[in-house]
């Protein structure tokens, strides 16, 4: 059989996918959960991959978009908690609402401190839902409308993305009353639509996180190869040749920044099914940076490497940390993982695996001339 | 309101003195060196160090600390940065590891905690170094109390701030560096010999930022955390300011240490950091290329 | 101020320059030039350097604001407008040093150049109809890239860069193309293979080349516009110019003919 690098990345794609949906064979509940964490970081990945791997666009700030798709759902899910509903009054209240209400404040959503109104459209499921992805995409549509625009870009993008990420939290924290500021969103309930709970350590949470995963990687493939996803590459290339050659940069910049805070709000929302909390550290800057630490191991370049590069080290530092003093030693390792893999890796473990690929396929292909171009050609007219 | 107008001062100077080192990295070498707060940890750890066990006090551990942190910037640069010019993010990432490995070190001791052994003044706590007596009153100007530290401060980051700016323009390594940051191909074609400035300038930033460390120690509880958002900041003034632009850095951190100050003053510390970063943000997109750019070609 | 007004473009123009100016404080580094180039000609830009030729090309394509004049694409007025939107008027350019796409396959590039359609949304689509892929090897043909195809073009060579980018310009097929220097850097051989590309676009493209080589120059051009510190120095037929004692004086009379 002749291998060609298409059938083999594809082939690596339908690997991936029958191993993480055949993973609940194998694990028990407790690390199929666990497991459902690492598929959402895994996740991320991809969405770091599309925006830097392919738009040449390091976003410091993802985990905004990570952070307002967790908060979203996180809102609807606390007001379905029994505690929010067992409050006594018409409308469900968040405790902590009640902990910090001014004495005499009515015991409503719609007035129990200031702005808590806000909270009100959250009692449907659906809409924080909604929220979960519309919020980050009109965020990352404003800030590309007007970064792209001023074509302000590398490390300035990274600068801008960092401050608003940061800026973000802060006033998250600091709208403590209509937040719970530093500590989040916890004692959540379970998402139940279309007459489905998700507890999160039941298999449908995982397989509807197995699931979104593999709809994601396919997705961001596809829409990478696209002709805009082309484009956008040659964007990446050389800006200014794109411009000259008609093409509206910063609308296909935007375009694929606001595909990639998708990915992550999305992200974000399993998240908080899988782990039944909301916190303000997801918009910490260690952990978008700890983000791009997965896709550049993984591979920045490639949307599966970047995910896969993502549920490894999470796996490991899993197991390590079941033991505190491994865990400081784990992260001396991500330290060194780190600068190694930029040093001596710059395409991750994507680029290993490529290697691997072309290696395969030019044995296949036996003694046949390199120079031939045919097979190319092929290969291109069926994908 | 002299007391608070001070206070951004002091905040302002600890900034500048950060920046400035980031602004010669990378003004000069094109390297976004995250590990850089480290440097301004490992400075504030050194001024606990010589006061534990050699009973120094915070002045005579300034030249220690600017000692220690610039030979580490050496290291950094001999080992992994210098592997990196022209790939600035790359620099970025790598930094970043780098930074993670320092708080690491310090967090286990070195990693002797691993051994069970732990060296008193480091691991994960808090630490503090008390000031001197003459430091640490007040004295009022015009019926506001001003704290003597902190208008030693500012005295200590003033005068640095004239030694780096006679080292960029009144010595050869600074025209040198100079060279570098306008045109690294034509200054190493003109015999520059660029990796020797480059490592000296990245271990006078990192010295700079050790100092700055010492003078947080004076004010701030010490933590193997503590860096991270000393870089983030020095990277904001420095991006404000304009990348290349000394004059841009010193005013712009002077500009966002008065933001911080009066803000915090009406307000609090949240709010402060919050309009710091809308006020950069708003920077950046207005003029991407600073407040004070050199207009190159 | 205008030189010679020109007022609305006359049919059959491709091109028409009216009274471009640009001042960089207080420099003119192009000074109320007006010209016209008509359809499927092909016009040499002359001058020193320094005389405006690269800049009158950013102020046509967009990359640099002009501070009056007007600039028309055929009857259609394209002054002032984003680089992309001139460039969806049917303006091509090729810069002085080449640019292209890096990390993209040759015919990668090729095929992006050929995305006529510019929006994001209309290209969101896998793979190019048999027409475009037509023409994609047709240009790869002419260009002499067939071999390096699948290799990223940032492993090219100097010369084949640049027949890639002019390749580039094929693919996007605009109705006039500028051409800075695209023999610069080049050997004999490769001059040679770039004016048989040059020519074999004539017939398809309004073409407007800044050149300095005047054995090129009189191989492919039409008509010769000479610049002059900023401004049109003189215009006509190479006879014409090679005739010229303002340009013998200006330009030619120091460097000479080669």
């Amino acid at each position: 059989m002749r291998l060609t690098k298409s059938g083999l990345n594809t082939a690596t794609y339908v690997a991936f996918i029958a191993l993480i949906l055949a993973a609940p064979l194998v694990f028990d509940p407790f690390w199929l959960n666990r497991l459902s964490k690492y598929l959402v970081f895994g996740m991320l990945g991809a969405a770091i991959a599309v925006s830097w791997g392919y738009a040449g666009i390091l976003n410091l700030g993802q985990g905004l978009f990570f952070g307002l798709g967790a908060y979203a759902i996180a809102m609807s899910l606390k007001l379905a908690s029994a505690t929010s509903l067992a409050q006594g009054s018409d409308t469900p209240i968040p405790d902590f609402m009640l902990w910090n209400a001014e004495p005499g404040a009515p015991t409503e959503l719609c007035c129990i401190t200031k702005g808590s109104f806000l909270w009100i459209p959250f009692q449907s499921p659906w809409f924080g839902i909604a929220m979960g992805i519309v919020a980050p995409v009109a965020i990352a549509f404003g800030l590309g409308m007007v970064v792209f625009r001023k074509r302000i870009s590398g490390v300035f993008v990274s600068i801008i993305t960092l401050s608003v990420v940061l800026l973000m939290r802060l006033l998250l924290v600091q709208a403590q009353p209509l937040t719970n500021g530093f500590n989040g969103l916890t004692d959540l309930g379970y998402l139940t639509v279309l007459g489905l709970e998700f507890d999160p350590y039941m298999p449908q949470t995982y397989y509807l996180v197995a699931i979104s995963l593999a709809l994601v990687l396919v997705g961001a493939r596809l829409l990478v190869e696209t002709r805009s996803g082309l484009i956008l590459q040659a964007i990446r290339d050389d800006d200014r040749r794109a411009r000259f050659l008609g093409f509206d940069v910063p609308r296909y910049q935007t375009f694929f920044f606001c595909a990639s805070a998708a990915i992550s709000g999305y992200a974000g929302m399993l998240y908080v099914m899988a782990s039944e909390f909301a916190s303000p550290t997801f918009m910490d800057l260690s952990f978008s940076i700890t983000m791009v630490v997965w896709a550049a191991v993984g591979g920045r370049n490639s949307i599966l490497g970047a995910c896969i590069g993502a549920i490894l080290i999470n796996m490991i530092e899993a197991t390590v940390s079941e033991t505190p003093a491994l865990m400081e030693a784990w992260r001396v390792v991500i330290g060194l993982a780190f600068v190694f893999a930029v040093l001596f890796l710059p395409r991750g473990l994507a680029g290993l695996a490529a290697g691997l690929r072309d290696w395969l396929v030019a044995r296949s292909e036996g003694a046949r001339p390199h120079a031939a171009p045919i097979p190319a050609a092929e290969e291109r007219g069926r994908a | 309101m002299l007391d608070t107008i001070f206070i951004g001062l002091s905040l302002g100077s600890v900034l500048l003195l950060v920046a400035l080192g980031l602004a010669i990295t990378y003004g000069a070498m094109g390297v976004i060196n995250m590990a850089h707060g480290e440097m301004v940890m490992l400075g504030a750890y050194t001024a606990v160090m010589t006061s534990l066990y050699l009973g120094l006090g915070l002045i005579a551990a300034m030249p220690v600390a600017f000692l220690v942190t610039a030979l580490m910037g050496l290291a950094i640069e001999r080992l992994v940065v210098r592997r990196l010019y022209g790939r600035l993010l790359d620099t970025l990432l790598a930094t970043w590891g780098v930074a993670i490995l320092i708080q690491q070190a310090v967090r286990l001791s070195f990693g002797l905690a691993f051994a069970g052994i732990t060296i008193a003044g480091l691991g994960p706590g808090l630490q503090n170094v008390s000031l001197p007596e003459w430091l640490g009153g007040v004295f009022s100007v015009a019926g506001s109390e001003i704290s003597v530290y902190r208008s030693f401060i500012i005295l200590v980051s003033l005068l640095l701030a004239a030694l780096t700016w006679f080292l960029m323009y009144r010595t050869s390594i600074g025209m040198q560096l100079r060279a570098i940051m306008r045109n690294p191909q034509m200054a190493a074609a003109c015999g520059i010999d660029t990796n020797r400035i480059n490592a000296l300038a990245f271990a006078y930033g990192s010295g700079l930022a050790g100092v700055a460390g010492v003078l947080m120690a004076g004010f701030k509880t010490v933590f193997p955390d503590m860096g991270t958002p000393m870089v983030v900041d020095g990277f904001l003034v420095v991006v404000m300011g304009g990348v290349g632009s000394l004059v841009g850095s010193i005013l712009s951190a002077g500009i966002l240490g008065q933001i911080n100050g009066l803000t915090a003053a009406v307000s609090n510390d949240i709010i402060a950091r919050a309009v710091v970063f809308a006020v950069v943000i708003a920077v950046i997109v207005w003029k991407p290329k600073g407040l004070f750019s050199y207009k190159g070609r | 101020m205008i030189q010679n007004p020109i007022g609305a473009p006359a049919s059959g123009a491709a091109l028409t320059i009216d009274g471009l100016t640009v001042d960089f404080a207080g420099f003119r580094a192009v000074d109320t030039v007006s010209t016209v180039v008509e359809a499927g000609e092909l016009r040499v830009l002359l001058g020193a350097n320094g005389a405006g030729k690269t800049t009158l090309m950013d102020l046509i394509s967009g990359k640099t604001l002009p501070t009056a004049g007007r600039v028309f694409l055929g009857e259609r007025e394209i002054t002032g407008l984003e680089e992309h939107r001139i460039s969806q008027a049917g303006l091509g350019r090729k810069f002085q040093i080449p640019s292209v796409f890096r990390d993209l396959t040759v015919r990668r590039n090729l095929e992006v150049a050929a995305c006529r359609n510019p929006g994001v949304f209309a290209n969101l689509r896998l793979g190019f109809s048999p027409a475009q892929t037509r023409r994609v090897e047709d240009i790869l043909d002419q260009v002499g890239l067939v071999t390096r195809q699948e290799d990223d073009a940032g492993s090219l060579s100097h010369g084949e860069t640049q027949w890639l980018e002019l390749g580039m310009l094929m693919a996007q097929d605009p109705k006039v193309i500028l051409l800075d220097e695209p023999t610069a850097g080049m050997t004999e051989a490769e001059t040679m293979k770039t004016a048989a590309i040059i020519k074999a676009m004539r017939g398809r493209h309004t073409l407007v080349v800044v050149e300095h080589d005047m054995a090129f120059v009189k191989e492919i051009a039409n008509r010769i516009t000479v610049m002059h510190l900023g401004r049109v120095l003189a215009e006509g037929s190479v006879a014409d110019i090679e005739a010229n004692a303002e340009v013998r004086a200006a330009y030619l009379g120091a460097k000479g003919i080669r």
